[in-house]
């Protein structure tokens, strides 16, 4: 037999794990300084109680412990942490500001090569709402980023406010509705187009909804798309995004901030803004995030909430891809001495003034 | 540091032709595309396009390989990756349809009356299996590389799930169409992390709405 690992999972190595470490210390350093404390929760959860907050998906591993209880690897970590708040803290005044670095684990087919076990570091923005609690989330994302030495990225932001009144305001039909979302989930814009001249749905407010999905810029882009749904009443989310983007652009140096509806296409638990990070170089999101002020709720507390999550893998990519090489790893010196006792002294010495020191010996 | 190429997937076939000429119309460097023999990247200044099976071109543009890419509609929903279909290019129509032997008429529906459940040979699990849920008929999916026709006519299924363009292939096999399933045209895809870091792909997808807007829906 080969001593393998399942498919998607795999060892880290020493060189990979001291940058990994690097890397989550020193977004964990920007968490910190910013007021968030760290949280740990269990790497299984109960289904049904991850459940409350609306069905999973992509949760394979899912298992029965010797007391019948269905049991879920978790998928992410806004619920556990949503969880913990309602339980845990229930008896606390928020806000909480909670940050975390663990494991999460997911599915893909086994021919589409993706790990399904990546590392998270991120936050949640319990307790309060607003521009400035969503302005302080997206800050924190930029100073994260930036502290792995990423330079060149993108954040991408919208709101599900504005689809969602359009949504509303176009139809009463739910089937077209559900299709609408899932054409956004699915980052179908040809079916958005399709679907904003269907007869189901007012056409004012639907083919402004395939106009949104295509509104993508800076600053400018706010007046594009007050432009088109200030007539309609469906500005919901707007002014709120707008004043967290102008306080973001105010407080950050590096990486990019810009507007693009077509971004609300992750999970369905997001109520407000909605956002996911790029860099060169790397497929897929470096980091997605959003307000989420529904799901507290769901586990009995009603709080307002934001956060984000940080793919150490991606971020990774990203810097490797911006010409960033691991840090080395090795030790600086090796201490030999006939002497045992003589030997242990000298590398201590050494070790007390901050060098990094191995033992000499035979093999 | 000098701007990379831009990264375009290309698919082989039946697109091939009317997607070369739309991206010499969209104003791109198409030198040597037209016939690229065996070279599989046609490299030009600014652009390297990626020649592709239709399949693989989901595949390049999710993983990265490209920045963006064309195919059609049918082999996104086969491929279910996560890539942005940005533009209807209207070219290269084809329909999947449900289809049977002429002379196994009604031997279907008899066969689901009786055993709740009907057999059918496809290339396109996925695309089948969402048509019949939408439908709420269970089916037991039978998945086939290539000749689908034969499925039914040596009874391994009851019905196919197969792509036409006009029907001629399936007339000449005695299959009538029993229903459409979707219909599909050639389409404009992106990374979505290209789409949001390199301002070419946004402007070639508006240059191609551009020049799609009004087109009539052809066969390739």
């Amino acid at each position: 037999m080969i001593p393998k690992t399942p498919r998607g999972f795999r060892d880290v190595l020493p060189t990979e794990a001291a940058w990994r470490l690097s890397i989550k210390g020193a977004i964990n350093e920007r968490f910190k300084l910013w007021g968030y404390l760290p949280v740990e929760t269990p790497a299984v959860e109960l289904l049904g109680v991850l459940e409350m907050d609306g069905e999973l998906s992509n949760t394979p591993f899912r298992f029965f412990d010797s007391d019948n209880n269905l049991l879920v690897l978790r998928p992410d970590m806004t619920l556990p942490v949503a969880r913990m708040t309602a339980l845990r803290l229930a008896n606390q005044e928020g806000p909480f500001r909670l940050c975390y670095a663990q494991h999460v684990f997911t599915e893909n087919d086994s021919t589409y090569g993706q790990d399904r076990q990546v590392m998270q570091a991120g936050i949640e923005f319990i307790g309060r709402h607003g521009a400035v609690a969503d302005a302080e989330v997206l800050c924190l994302l930029f100073e994260a980023l930036e502290a792995t030495g990423l330079e060149d990225f993108t954040v991408a932001i919208g709101t599900v406010g504005v689809l969602n009144a359009l949504v509303n305001e176009a139809s009463d039909d739910e089937a077209w509705k559900s299709e609408v979302f899932a054409a956004f989930h699915g980052s179908d814009l040809v079916a958005v187009d399709r679907l904003a001249s269907d007869n189901r749905a007012k056409p004012i407010y639907a083919q402004t909804i395939s106009k949104l999905a295509r509104i993508r810029g800076g600053e400018e882009a706010f007046d594009a798309c007050r432009e088109l749904v200030a007539p309609l009443g469906c500005e919901d989310g707007l002014d709120d995004l707008q004043r967290a983007y102008d306080l973001v652009t105010e407080n950050t140096e590096t990486g990019k901030l810009m507007v693009d509806f077509s971004i609300i296409s992750s999970f369905d638990y997001y109520t407000g803004m909605v956002f996911r990070a790029f860099a060169p170089g790397v497929p897929a999101a470096l980091a997605s995030g959003g307000r989420y002020d529904g799901t507290l709720e769901s586990f009995g507390r009603k709080e307002p909430a934001a956060g984000f999550a940080i793919v150490i893998e991606q971020v990774m990519q990203a810097l490797e891809a911006q010409g960033v090489r691991p840090p080395h790893v090795g030790p600086e010196q090796e201490v030999s001495d006939k002497d045992a006792s003589a030997m242990f002294a000298k590398a201590k010495e050494l070790r007390n003034a901050g060098k990094r020191v191995v033992l000499g010996g035979e093999k | 540091m000098a701007e990379r190429n831009l990264k375009i997937a290309v698919p082989k076939g039946s697109l091939f032709k009317d997607t070369v000429r739309l991206l010499t119309e969209a104003g791109l460097d198409t030198t040597g595309l037209e016939n690229p023999g065996r070279h599989l990247i046609i490299s030009n200044p600014g652009v390297d396009f990626i020649i592709v099976r239709p399949t693989d071109a989901p595949v390049f543009t999710t993983y990265g390989g490209a920045d963006c890419g064309i195919c059609g509609k049918d082999t996104l929903v086969e491929a279910n990756l996560d890539v942005l279909e940005m533009v209807d290019l209207k070219y290269g129509y084809c329909r999947f349809v449900v289809a049977e032997p002429e002379a196994n008429a009604g031997k279907a529906e008899e066969s689901y009356e009786r055993l709740g459940v009907l057999r059918v040979a496809t290339k396109y699990p996925r695309i089948t299996r969402s048509y019949y849920e939408s439908k709420g008929v269970q089916v037991d999916i039978i998945k086939m590389h290539g000749n689908i026709e034969l499925g039914p006519i040596v009874g391994m299924a009851d019905r196919i799930v197969d792509i036409t363009a006009t029907g001629t292939t399936l007339r000449e096999n005695h299959l009538r169409v029993v229903s459409e399933v979707l219909g599909s045209t050639a389409r404009f895809i992106a990374n979505p992390a290209s789409i949001r870091t390199d301002q070419r792909v946004i402007e070639l997808a508006a240059k191609l709405e551009e020049l799609t807007r009004d087109a009539e829906v052809t066969m390739s």
